[in-house]
């Protein structure tokens, strides 16, 4: 279009198509920003689930068909729990945001297979009713729902969430004892037996969905490439694990401990799964980093010293009760600011 | 490595007219000339209805204080004085000119009679003044007062070429079309400051203007420079951009004068040049016209004062039903709720966008602590923390978390995967806030 003179415009350089859309008498004002990120809580959840099914997967042929209806009640269980819960209290119903099939899949895979169903139901009404829900929902709980469930089951019946028999799976292979490797090694005080390997593939005893550490990392991977998770948390967690194993190794393993520590129990589902649950960990790069070492150091006490073989669901539920204040005191240097604000805010 | 500041968001660019030619929008037969288009004062008309002005006369003129006047940027009659309530609520007062298709001159508008080399720094500023010139980039600072206020006090002069918010290509489209304005309004803007240098600031999704301005600068421009920074919003802020290229940090409340920098953008200094050189006051400028309902999409230059109507009836007008019209990028844009809203000196953009384009607030879900808006947040804040004790009326606290120091860039709602509304919590807070203090 060129410089136009008066004739142009006379002639009607704007004619517009017959039925054209026009602008309505006035138009709808909202406050900026007026696009968003096509990102949202559900999608999220979902890569969540995706990044679980291949060590889930792998739990149901190694373990056995039964894996698959403890993790399908486990589920149900939970979003059935979610909507009765909000249904009674006229609240508005949340499943469809995914979190509920998360936590029960995610318990679903930190119980043995042999875990009786009645059991198994109770645990997911108390994550999703008492750990969830009476705190005001996601986002507002303080400890992580599926982790506190799993501790419920572990004193309440502590014979059925000890015992990890191997029903006959699809998979027959290697003979597998019953005892977890970190039991083997706290009993016997050695690591006569173990297997690198199997334990990185998860050819080993354990709950469903910890045994394949593999598959787990790949798990892991896929949510840092998504940015659904941030790298500090884990590597943290795994880093302050191999860093005390390294130094300080037991049962005469010397440096094999540092990949015994790392890939056995429920370290790699802990720390790539439920440690970086976003409502109970912190949101400051800093307070990330603290609240990954403090995984690490609780979940090597209890493994040294503690009376059970496996540190890494308390590890997690103690880091949990210090997210607030991780927050409050790694502030980020404001912009232009000099000194750091520290604390500050009454409590949420 | 490219220099760039922590925080921001990638955002979709939509730079769907980076390689459209600018075109000149048809004379149009009315335009509204607002008399308060700048920050500071509003202009006092000199003109009253039935008086008839030529292009580029003087219709309104500022007292003391901070302020710009404003030009015709037609010839023709004037037909009213209109007061209306602009998209941010504040009563203003437009010039109506109906067009006479003359374009007569006002006599103010003659090549300068002495070469600009030889003027002296005030005799500059008050030539960019009385051109009434102020920043193109949006916020509509006057320039004269910008350069009083820097006069003496800064080392660093930069050319905020960013143009970070998707969409808007006036500046890019300048930059390639006419690149020795813009490069010798910026050495007349680097003399009048009694500086050595200055810097052009320009993101690497333009390559092609990097490349224009450095072979341009290498050749007859030895004192300015190009840095390249990376395409992440808000880079266009200036704290932002003084951050990436000199690594100082802005304080809230101080000016860019108070660190020594700054910054002006491309489409200010080539005003500028205008005005010293030949008397020409700040009357049209380059406005991108996007959005999923405009048809084509263009870069127009357009007097001031057009009614975004006739914008979008240039480019075709729309093939979708629109629900809004943004003034601005998407990002920090402002919503119209008149579609025959004038152009003013400000206007970089217009948007026309679909129900499907914008972001409906359809569904608040509760903040699930994912952290990405802190990650985002190119000021530091925790504007999650802000958020959640706005929404409990607690301003106090939203205070001892930032929330005064909030630029309202707009990352943080953004990025929200749970939507939520987080910086009109924060906007909140703020006005909350100052009102106690009134």
């Amino acid at each position: 279009m060129e410089y136009t003179k008066q004739n142009d415009v006379e002639n009607g350089v704007y004619d517009m198509p017959e039925g054209a859309p026009s602008f309505p008498a006035l138009l709808t004002v909202s406050p900026s920003p007026h696009q968003k990120t096509r990102i949202h809580v559900p999608r999220m959840m979902i890569d969540v689930l995706i990044a679980l099914l291949p060590a889930y997967v792998f739990g149901v042929v190694w373990f056995g068909l039964r894996a698959l209806l403890v993790g399908v009640v486990s589920v149900v269980a939970c979003i059935i729990s979610e909507l009765v819960f909000e249904k009674i209290l006229r609240r508005p119903v949340t499943v469809m945001d995914g979190s509920a099939a998360v936590t029960g899949l995610l318990l679903a895979m930190n119980v043995p297979v042999t875990i009786p169903i009645p059991y198994l139901v109770i645990a997911d009404i108390f994550a999703i009713v008492v750990v969830k829900c009476l705190f005001g929902g996601l986002g507002k709980n303080i400890v992580n729902p599926a982790l506190a469930a799993r501790v419920f089951l572990f004193v309440s019946f502590p014979s059925a969430m000890a015992s990890f028999a191997r029903p006959a799976g699809f998979l027959s292979a290697d003979a597998v004892t019953g005892a977890t490797p970190l039991a083997a090694i706290k009993e016997a005080g050695s690591i006569e037996g173990i297997d690198l390997l199997n334990l990185l593939l998860g050819k080993t005893g354990g709950c469903i969905g910890e045994v394949s550490a593999v598959l787990l990392l790949l798990g892991g991977l896929y949510l840092l490439c998504r940015r659904v998770i941030s790298w500090q948390i884990p590597v943290a967690y795994l880093g302050t694990v191999a860093l005390i194993a390294l130094v300080f190794p037991r049962a005469n393993g010397g440096l094999a401990m540092v990949p015994i520590e790392l890939l056995s129990g429920g370290l790699m589902l802990g720390a790539l799964f439920m440690a970086t649950d976003y409502a109970t960990s912190p949101v400051t790069s800093v307070g990330r980093l603290i609240y990954g070492v403090l995984c690490g150091l609780v979940t090597m006490f209890i493994r040294y010293f503690g009376a059970y073989p496996e540190g890494v669901s308390f590890a997690i539920l103690i880091a949990n009760l210090f997210v607030y204040y991780l927050d409050r005191y790694t502030k980020p240097t404001l912009f232009g600011g000099k000194k750091k604000l520290l604390g500050g805010g009454k409590k949420l | 490595m490219k220099q760039t500041f922590r925080g921001g968001v990638r955002l979709n660019e939509h730079k769907n007219t980076d390689h459209c030619m600018t075109v000149r929008l048809p004379s149009p037969k009315r335009v509204y000339i607002p008399l308060s288009q700048h920050i500071g004062a509003p202009c006092t008309p000199l003109v009253k209805p039935g008086d008839h002005v030529l292009r580029g006369q003087l219709i309104g003129e500022v007292g003391t204080g901070l302020g710009a006047p404003v030009h015709a940027s037609i010839s023709g009659t004037v037909v009213e004085l209109r007061t209306r309530h602009n998209a941010l609520g504040t009563v203003v007062t437009d010039v109506v000119i109906d067009n006479d298709f003359l374009d007569t001159p006002a006599e103010t508008m003659h090549p300068a009679s002495t070469p600009p080399e030889t003027w002296t720094s005030e005799k500059i500023i008050a030539a960019v003044r009385d051109a009434g010139i102020a920043g193109m980039g949006g916020a509509s600072f006057p320039t004269h007062a910008k350069m009083t206020s820097a006069l003496g006090k800064v080392d660093t002069l930069l050319i905020n070429c960013a143009e970070c918010e998707p969409y808007i290509t006036a500046n890019h489209r300048l930059l390639l079309e006419d690149p020795m304005t813009v490069l010798r309004g910026t050495r007349l803007l680097v003399r009048a400051l009694g500086l050595s240098s200055g810097t052009f600031v320009i993101e690497d999704n333009k390559q092609n203007a990097i490349d224009l301005l450095r072979i341009l600068c290498d050749a007859s421009f030895p004192e300015l420079k190009v840095a390249a920074v990376r395409t992440k919003y808000p880079q266009g802020d200036e704290r932002q951009l003084i951050y990436a290229v000199t690594k100082r940090e802005l304080p809230s409340g101080k000016l860019p004068a108070d660190i020594g920098c700054v910054v002006f953008n491309p489409a200010t200094a080539a005003a500028a040049y205008r005005a010293v050189t030949g008397g020409m006051p700040l009357i049209a400028r380059i406005v991108t016209v996007d959005g999923d309902c405009v048809k084509e999409p263009k870069n127009l230059l357009v007097p001031i004062g057009t009614p975004f109507r006739d914008l979008v009836d240039a480019c075709g007008g729309l093939i979708k039903e629109p629900k809004s019209l943004i003034s601005g990028g998407p990002m920090m844009g402002a919503a119209q709720w008149n579609p025959d809203e004038p152009v003013t000196k400000g206007t970089n953009a217009i948007l026309v966008l679909s129900a499907d384009a914008t972001k409906p607030y359809a569904g608040e879900h509760e903040c699930i602590r994912c952290g990405r808006c802190v990650g985002a947040c190119p000021m530091h804040l925790m504007p999650n923390y802000i958020a959640a004790y706005t929404k409990r009326g607690d301003y106090e606290s939203a205070k001892e978390y930032g929330a005064m120091n909030c630029v309202e860039c707009g990352s943080c709602s953004y990025i929200c995967p749970a939507d939520v509304p987080i910086v009109q919590y924060v906007r909140r807070a703020k006005n909350a806030l100052r009102q106690k203090k009134a």
